[in-house]
């Protein structure tokens, strides 16, 4: 043992927790593609860990149909682990989001949740995909939510694909620009991956773009890099997006 | 629209000169741009280019006119990746700039602070340090100021020490501004309280915390009292900013390293091994004074000359082999050995900052000491040792004159050994002399 002999330090971490509808509607290819989106998206989250020194992302995924149900348990997990352990989600059953809501705010929680870490934790990643209407009392659940200091500083970002409510969505995120629509497979596979991997980097690594104007509105950088990079892709309302 | 946010492989991009190069594949991908393997149409050559995420700018052409400025007065050193070509610009399109491709063997700063890669030797680690130190001298020399300095700018041999600075597109002429503040925790902290923009001296305060963290890993201002779960900005600001204090502050302990594993380790077995002038360095870079008054930051020529101190200081412990910096003129721990030389050779001060080489086995003179040049890889001398007795070995050009206690003088040619006697002169010439200090 010598100067050299560094031993590994713990990094703060970057929590990104996925939400992720795997209602009766989403069998078949929708289901395919997020699958492989997830897949492909795991790679390139253990990249992103290998050159920042700062903080280390940490891997939540939740998907919710006749419950709530935490795929990576009741910890956190690294995309090195995750990726390891991959199985491919079923869709099968209703639209439960109140319940995925009610339970992510448990978990958005230092005492008894995800966010204990001897290291302090970032603002995590909160991404939402669904593809139809809530079928339980969605409102009850978001607003215990809109309460979590956590949920607040979040980057917050959805997905809707064909027959989702997006006004539900955009409740969620509270931006207009960090919510897309896609009633293509294709595009849904490209849009997980797309929308994962920008948000994932912005909140890892801060922002250092100009103008960096509005602290703590992880939301806000994530929406800025999503139209800095995603050219092609519109917002699900392009109307209001202010394109 | 011919060129996209993203370049796909094969696309063909056209230089200001009219030159094309195609795209071969991704190099890596940063908040503001995708860096691209390329290849000149030709002559085949490779290059990387960086491919700007064009709407993050406010005023792309005044960028792009800023990389031209950039290209024109060239690179401070041949430590600096620097652009070379500018792609043609089109209105309302994105664009980028040529430059070389960082070599095999060299690993970003970041993997050495996740511990993936380890210095391969002392030496090694200590000539990064010099080189970083001597890269910003010659940046800040012409006139220049790096404005985002962080872990992710710098790649670095683990084996020899040499350093490659990327990432240089923000860095601006004195008295200008890139727009970019900079990466939380290596921003000045009269940066994050919105006082200052970066200059050459929130530059200097970034250097400190890089310094710190390629010896030690761990934060200089990341101990007990930033220990909070929540990191958000708002905190952030504060430990960087409004209230930051050094872990090891002489002063004030309330932010000590927390002695948990995985937190505050490297920093804490680190401190053990600095020689007092290196905590002196380290304590007076993030002093409140410094943090809080910006006030008495140490230039590049200081950190030069400590860490030439501290590069002739690498000696092997006696009793356990492992690499040590020896003190000059106290006694230095290594564990429970405790060692102390017979003397030091005693040059005259540099920009106030001592020069001294402890006599002990296999301690080593570069030029720098014997011809006053910043010259720190090429040998002058070694101190050799016999029982009961110390010489120093010519490996210079020179000849070297010296001066006995009892008036007499002897000359010592290049391959000749001095036997080092107490309160001799060495005159190396270049009106360089030392004298020989006994503990
Ligand atoms: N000259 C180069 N040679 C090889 N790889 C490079 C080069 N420049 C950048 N890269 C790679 O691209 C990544 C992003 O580049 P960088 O300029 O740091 O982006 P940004 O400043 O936008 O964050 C780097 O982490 C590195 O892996
Ligand atoms: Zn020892």
């Amino acid at each position: 043992m010598g100067m050299l002999d560094k031993v590994e330090t713990m990094r703060r971490m970057c929590p990104v927790i996925f939400l992720l509808d795997t209602s009766g509607s989403m069998n078949g290819a929708p289901i395919g593609a997020v699958n492989s989106a997830i897949e492909g998206v795991l790679p390139e989250l253990i990249a992103m860990n290998s050159g920042n020194s700062d903080n280390e992302i940490k891997v939540g995924i939740m998907s919710f149909d006749y419950g709530a149900n935490w795929i990576t348990g009741d910890e956190l997990v690294s995309p090195e682990d995750l990726k390891a352990s991959w199985k491919d989600l079923d869709a099968a059953g209703l639209t439960k989001m109140g319940e995925a809501f009610h339970d992510l705010n448990k978990k958005l929680s230092v005492s008894h949740g995800f966010m204990n870490r001897a290291s302090g934790s970032v603002a995590p990643v909160l991404f939402l995909l669904s593809d139809g209407e809530p079928t339980d009392d969605y409102q009850a659940g978001l607003n215990e939510l809109k309460n979590n200091n956590w949920y607040k500083v979040a980057a917050k970002v959805a997905i809707g694909y064909g027959d989702s409510n997006d006004d539900v969505l955009r409740e969620f995120t509270g931006n207009v620009e960090t919510v897309l629509h896609t009633n293509n497979p294709e595009d849904l596979r490209k849009m997980i991956r797309f929308v994962a991997i920008t948000s994932s980097r912005v909140a890892s690594t801060g922002s250092n773009a100009p103008d960096n104007s509005n602290p703590d509105d992880n939301t806000v950088k994530v929406s800025k890099a999503i139209q800095a990079q995603g050219g092609a892709l519109a917002p699900a309302d392009a109307s209001d997006g202010g394109w | 629209m011919a060129n996209s946010v993203r370049l796909q492989k094969f696309q063909q991009v056209e230089l200001a000169d009219g030159r094309t190069v195609t795209v071969v594949d991704k190099l890596g991908e940063g908040g503001q741009g995708v860096v691209y393997r390329v290849k000149f149409d030709d002559t085949g050559e490779e290059k990387a280019l960086k491919w700007y995420f064009v709407s993050y700018f406010k005023e792309p052409r005044k960028f792009y006119a800023h990389l031209e400025d950039n290209i024109q007065v060239g690179a401070p050193s041949a430590a600096f990746i620097w652009p070379k070509q500018l792609t043609k610009w089109i209105d309302g399109e994105s664009f980028g700039y040529i430059m070389d491709i960082i070599p095999n063997g060299y690993e970003s700063f970041s993997k050495f602070l996740n511990v993936i890669v380890k210095f391969k030797s002392v030496k090694a680690m200590v000539n990064a340090a010099l080189n970083i130190v001597a890269a910003f001298k010659a940046l800040h020399n012409k006139g220049y100021n790096y404005q985002d300095l962080n872990d992710g700018n710098f790649s670095i041999d683990p084996a020899t020490g040499k350093v490659l600075i990327c990432d240089n597109d923000n860095v601006v002429g004195h008295g200008q501004q890139s727009g970019i503040s900079g990466k939380a925790r290596y921003m000045a902290p009269e940066v994050v309280r919105g006082e200052k923009q970066p200059d050459k001296n929130t530059d200097r305060y970034s250097l400190a915390v890089i310094l710190f963290r390629l010896f030690a890993v761990d934060h200089p201002l990341e101990g007990k009292r930033t220990n909070v779960p929540a990191l958000t900005d708002k905190y952030d600001k504060r430990f960087f900013g409004t209230q930051p204090l050094f872990i090891f502050d002489k002063n004030d302990s309330s932010n000590a390293p927390v002695p948990v594993p995985g937190l505050h380790q490297n920093a804490v077995t680190m401190w053990k091994y600095f020689p007092s002038f290196v905590k002196e360095a380290f304590q007076q870079s993030f002093s409140q004074d410094s943090l809080i008054n910006i006030k008495g930051r140490l230039l590049e020529q200081d950190w030069f000359n400590i860490l030439m101190r501290l590069k002739s200081s690498i000696v092997k412990c006696p009793q356990c082999g492992e690499e040590i910096f020896l003190e000059s003129d106290r006694e230095t721990i290594c564990k429970s050995h405790k060692i102390k030389p017979v003397g030091y050779l005693n040059f005259t001060r540099r920009s106030n900052q001592a020069v001294t080489v402890p006599i002990f086995k296999d301690a080593v003179l570069y030029d720098y000491h014997v011809s006053g040049s910043e010259d720190f890889e090429t040998v002058a001398a070694v101190i050799l040792e016999k029982p009961g007795k110390f010489g120093l070995e010519n490996k210079s050009s020179n000849t070297w004159f010296i001066t006995l206690p009892n008036g007499k003088s002897v000359t010592k040619k290049p391959g000749e050994v001095l036997g080092l006697g107490v309160d001799s002169k060495i005159d190396f010439g270049n009106n360089i002399v030392a004298t020989v200090v006994a503990n």
